[in-house]
């Protein structure tokens, strides 16, 4: 961390937020608050003079409120830079003036009452997230008795109890009496791998957390007694095993069961847990003087500003989602912009370094080339025909199109932000919007050609390139029968899909009609797919009062692992087409 | 309470009720007797008074 605060390339911005990202890759503009320090950053040497008179006393957000600090502070002893910096919402010596002490005290004036926040616009190329986690706050899962027992610790709160510059110095001791505690127990998974409360996935990090700090009371303790109640240990990065191993050889206990409720002695403030061993099926109770409770991480509370922010999506547990999970894990949607570390998945040191360089390498590799070769697929707006209406850039999920309300010009479409998804191309009422490669001309053909014979014996399935139509490759390969009826038609979204070429098709005699497209989750173009949606439900309502049986316009989300459900729902499409009569095409075909 | 509101599935004819808001974003819907995501919200006519 110092190395990069020393760094002459790198500017920290601290006390800082990012409040308002314009433009795309190579071209963002970043508005960045400044928050003021009500310190001079340069001058402070942290001499600590200041601290001594402060009379406010607040928890140490650090430590976790195991230990103070003062309103004047660092936040932690290696912050960069280290320079102490003002709360002013806790200082008593700003407007009117009360205090004034650590002004007084400090022998380079370095504090600065009347500093101010400010805004500064940064031109950047790329952007990379790293904005990190939370933790899971354990309260609601009251039978382990967080908010009761001062003997039950997070994992968090006891890294700190056991770090050298911790409140403790290093010192292993329990919150009730400062006693070296002579049996420990850890309780793993608590908010993570659990389908009703807390996260139903692996916080990823806290098996490896816990078997080390076994290994480290151990090393300094070897008498403490140690108990780790876990569900599965999940060891499985390098040297891992071998550290689980060292610390059953140590003597730790591992008992598979979680304890389902905990007691407390109250006169030795002693803890009773009951557990289930699933292995030997017995139910037993310990007793233990300190629980240290092993939380999971969450994504961050900031994740939906920064969504915002950067045009991102989520996945269903509320971290980052990434363009695509094997060829592209640092990469973000939105060209340009890269994840590191836990803002995209809870994850170790290790991996979030490994994660750090990748996107600082994909990073470098456009900043050095300075420039950005874009696929062809990009629509391009027809500026002839473009009524500058604004829905093109309204469902745009990149906001690559460019549009003036008040001068009312023509569209315009940012090529280096496009994606492709189509969904411009679907949502524009006069054809303005040329998508290349997968152009009106170009769909509305194969739509005629698919029902130029027989077209009653046809199903038109207009399958995405990323999910629907992986999935009937998938449903091939898997040597998957369907039926012959099936005839796909491959857009890059199903955002891409138009009303009209729904609609050409039942006019020139479809008798059924499937748009398919990613599960929302997995929406490749963040969330073009709801549009489809949309655009279906809409569809259905128009299909109705001309008289025509929604019923034969069908929506199906299916992903590229999906072959099997490919099949069972093209065999679907074809036994709805069966009870398609002759005449039902016939008025439709007039109707239309 | 949440809000609710009846939907149809297109594939097998099943009615069913889910939390729905006009203020919600789209959500993936799937019938509950057969998986299909064709489900379409029956909107309520207008009530009279
Ligand atoms: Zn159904």
């Amino acid at each position: 961390m110092t190395d990069v605060g020393r760094h002459p390339r790198i500017e920290l911005m601290t006390l800082s937020e990012v409040v308002d990202v314009q433009g795309y890759i190579g071209n963002f503009r970043v508005k960045v608050l400044r928050k003021a320090r009500y310190v001079d950053e340069k001058e402070c040497t942290a001499c600590g003079d200041c601290l001594e008179d402060c009379p406010v006393t607040k928890p140490n957000e650090f430590d976790l409120g195991l230990s103070t600090r003062k309103a004047i502070y660092q936040p932690f002893p290696q912050a960069v830079p280290a320079a102490f910096a003002l709360n002013m919402e806790e200082c008593l010596g700003n407007n009117p003036i009360a205090c004034g002490k650590c002004l007084e005290k400090c022998e380079k004036e370095c504090i600065d009452y009347d500093m101010q926040d400010k805004e500064v616009e940064i031109k950047v190329g790329t952007i990379i997230v790293a904005t990190g986690m939370d933790v899971y706050d354990p309260t609601e899962l009251d039978e382990f008795g967080y908010t009761r027992f001062e003997n039950v610790v997070t994992s968090l709160e006891f890294e700190r109890l056991i770090n050298a510059g911790g409140p403790t110095e290093g010192h292993l001791i329990r919150p009730t009496d400062w006693q070296l505690p002579k049996r420990v127990a850890f309780i793993q998974c608590i908010g993570s791998r659990s389908e009703k409360r807390g996260n139903p996935y692996c916080s990823n990090v806290c098996c490896m957390n816990t078997i080390k700090d076994s290994l480290l009371i151990k090393n300094h303790w070897p008498e403490v007694e140690i108990k780790v109640f876990y569900m599965d240990i999940r060891a499985f990065g390098k040297g891992f095993e071998d550290l689980y191993k060292r610390s059953k050889a140590e003597g730790v206990m591992y008992i598979r069961g979680i304890p389902g409720d905990i007691r407390e002695d109250q006169e030795t403030k002693n803890l009773f847990l009951l557990a289930e061993d699933s292995n030997t099926g017995k139910v037993m109770e310990h007793e233990v003087d300190m629980v240290i409770l092993s939380i999971g991480l969450i994504p961050s509370t900031e994740n939906s500003l920064i969504r915002q922010l950067l045009t991102l999506s989520r996945t269903s547990d509320g971290f980052f989602m990434e363009a695509h999970p094997k060829l592209q894990p640092v990469d973000a949607p939105t060209k340009g912009v890269f994840f590191a570390g836990c803002a995209e998945s809870p994850k170790d040191i290790k991996d979030s370094v490994t994660q750090a360089s990748a996107s600082a390498s994909r990073a470098n590799i456009l900043m050095s080339a300075g420039k950005f070769t874009v696929e062809a697929i990009t629509s391009l707006i027809n500026e002839e025909l473009c009524k500058a209406c604004g829905l093109c850039a309204r469902v745009c999920p990149y906001h690559a199109i460019e549009f003036d309300k008040e001068k009312k010009l023509p569209a315009r479409v940012i090529e280096a932000s496009c994606a492709g998804c189509g969904t411009c191309g679907a949502e524009c009422a006069f054809d303005a919007v040329v998508m290349r490669h997968f152009t009106d001309q170009q769909i509305l053909g194969q739509v005629e050609a698919i029902l130029e014979e027989n077209p009653q014996d046809k199903v038109v399935v207009f399958a995405c390139n990323w999910c629907s139509y992986a999935g009937a490759d998938y449903a091939g390969v898997s040597r998957l029968q369907y039926p012959p009826s099936i005839r796909i038609i491959r857009t890059m979204c199903s955002g891409r899909v138009d009303e009209k070429f729904v609609l050409h098709a039942f006019k020139l005699g479809a008798p059924i009609v499937l748009v398919s497209g990613c599960h929302f989750a997995d929406c490749h173009y963040i969330n073009a797919n709801r549009w489809t949606q949309k655009r279906v439900e809409k569809l259905w309502d128009k299909l109705e009062k001309k008289g025509i049986r929604p019923e034969r316009l069908q929506l199906e989300w299916i992903s590229a692992a999906e072959g099997l459900k490919f099949a069972k729902v093209m065999k679907e499409m074809e036994e709805l087409r069966q009870g398609v009569t002759l005449e039902e095409i016939d008025y439709t075909r007039k109707e239309l | 309470m949440a809000e609710e509101a009846n939907f149809k599935c297109l594939r097998c004819g099943h009615q069913f009720k889910a939390p729905f808001s006009p203020k919600d974003e789209p959500q993936e819907r799937a019938c509950p007797e057969c998986g299909s995501n064709s489900v379409r919200r029956i909107k309520e006519k207008a009530k009279k008074k």
